[in-house]
């Protein structure tokens, strides 16, 4: 089973938060983590380590957020590391490639930069229910509906998307196991004839999707869903909370600015 | 009071009109059963009472407000509301509580409005306390309450329901029924389209349809005395000797 955004409920401050300043705080430290030096990045980890303690989650949630990146971020490290011009450590030699010194640190530098972004993200993903994320983007973007940008009708879109997708795979379930009562072997066999059996469930599960999409957009007419004027059942309210959260947040830019200033 | 006069529909230019020029009235607050076979029209002739669909010739007509007037369609969905066949494709929320928040939300109602209605539109389905789930945890029969409480949260003067009794067991059956009885007090008018005579015995009127004409109109004792007109369009009447 996917799980979609992965929300974890839960009342810290962290999860009272407006989704709008949480959606804002982690741009900001993505692109603080960015262009971060290696004295920065550790200010940030602390930064990052606080909130997430904070939010309740423990090492094992990080653990578990950088799991699907496991490979990629090894990948990262290891190109690092054979690759990076330097004081030789180890050589590899019929190979054409060496471990060195820089290799080494600039490849727990660059994976580190990478899992302090994807750790930020999975804080603004465990403490904020996918609605409030839409809600709160929603938001955001609204200033751009003055330029043709319907931001709501974006909203409504990302919410139906994460609605329909347990559903397809409800639906996909259902095709597999039909087919499979009428004959269908999905399990053994040379591979190409696997994929094959799978694939001949991709038509039926698309048209039962657009089947589907038909019958929710008639349901949602009738609903007297609309372009136009709409209003939502959770107002956003920017309390002291979320003011103290944006002065922290501020506080750490300018740390790291000074930082940069001082080093 | 929805009148619908001559009405004549077909989905498609090349095919035959599937609905012959009905003539209806509803009234305000009545409970109207609408029976027939399948294919016979009855999804479609509701689907026309709230301006999703519009007539080929003849006139749909709301309180007063006809549904071909562009002007109108809002005001017209606000007072009819519909819960269609398959509650899984018209569920829009990723919890309970904000999808019965949706139809609110389009009229436009100030936040606290709208979740007195969430309030009140659950705890009318019995659904106080599913709020937050996501629609994909719940049973076919809750996910059935859940379009019902929706539609229910638009406060709408009339409701029709396609067939909102399949799929369910008999327990979900009767819960369902006693439901649209309590929305009926409430006093909204109910169109209720059904198979099984008996889900339909306490109507005020029922309508019986056969390939696109109404049959016959009248209280449920007069219809269901006339065993075998009904019969012959293949609908089974109140059981006699059978029953549940």
């Amino acid at each position: 089973m996917i799980r979609l955004g992965q929300y974890l409920p839960g009342d810290t401050i962290v999860h009272r938060l407006d989704p709008r300043v949480k959606i804002l705080s982690v741009v900001a430290l993505s692109l603080l983590i960015f262009a971060a030096t290696p004295l920065e990045i550790a200010l940030i980890s602390a930064f990052l380590a606080a909130v997430m303690g904070a939010a309740r989650m423990t090492p094992a949630h990080a653990a578990e957020a950088l799991r699907p990146v496991a490979v990629f971020m090894a990948m990262i490290f290891l190109v690092h590391l054979f690759f990076t011009e330097g004081l030789p450590l180890l050589s590899l030699a019929p190979l054409p490639m060496r471990i060195t010194q820089e290799g080494l640190l600039r490849g727990i530098y660059v994976t580190w930069q990478f899992a302090a972004l994807i750790l930020a993200a999975a804080v603004l993903t465990r403490s904020t229910p996918p609605s409030e994320l839409v809600g709160g983007i929603e938001r955001l973007l609204r200033p751009l509906s003055r330029i043709g940008i319907p931001s709501q009708d974006l909203a409504v879109m990302i919410a139906m998307a994460l609605r329909f997708m347990p559903m397809l795979l409800e639906e996909y379930d259902r095709l597999r196991m039909a087919q499979m009562a009428r004959g269908a072997d999905f399990t053994t066999g040379s591979l190409a004839l696997r994929t094959r059996a799978v694939s001949a469930l991709a038509v039926p599960l698309l048209l039962s999707a657009f089947r589907r999409a038909d019958e929710l957009a008639v349901a949602m007419e009738a609903r007297g869903y609309r372009r136009g004027p709409r209003t939502t059942l959770r107002e956003l309210v920017f309390s002291r909370h979320d003011l103290g959260a944006s002065a922290v947040m501020g506080l750490l830019i300018l740390a790291t600015m000074a930082l940069r200033v001082t080093a | 009071m929805i009148r619908v006069e001559n009405l004549i529909y077909r989905y498609d230019a090349e095919e035959p009109d599937c609905l012959l020029g009905i003539t209806l009235e509803i009234a305000e607050g009545a409970h109207t059963a609408l029976i027939g076979p399948n294919g016979c029209g009855k999804t479609t002739l509701i689907k026309h009472l709230n301006a999703l669909l519009f007539p080929r010739a003849g006139t749909v007509c709301v309180d007063g407000m006809m549904t071909t007037d562009a002007s109108s369609v809002r005001e017209i969905r606000r007072r009819v509301g519909m819960v269609f066949q398959n509650p899984e494709s018209q569920i829009v929320g990723m919890t309970v509580e904000e999808d019965v928040a949706f139809g609110p939300e389009n009229l436009a109602l100030p936040s606290a409005e709208i979740r007195r209605r969430v309030d009140e539109s659950l705890a009318m389905v019995g659904m106080t306390g599913f709020e937050k789930r996501a629609p994909h945890t719940l049973s076919g029969g809750e996910k059935r309450l859940l379009s019902i409480a929706g539609v229910v949260a638009m406060n709408p003067r009339y409701i029709a329901f396609d067939e909102p009794t399949a799929y369910l067991d008999p327990a979900g059956k009767q819960r369902v029924l006693e439901i649209i009885r309590r929305i009926n007090r409430e006093g909204m008018a109910i169109i209720h389209i059904a198979h099984d005579m008996r889900d339909v015995a306490e109507a005020d009127r029922v309508v019986v349809m056969d390939r696109g004409q109404v049959l016959r109109t009248g209280t449920p004792a007069e219809v269901f005395g006339q065993v075998e007109r009904l019969t012959a369009i293949s609908l089974d009447a109140l059981p006699e000797g059978g029953g549940r």
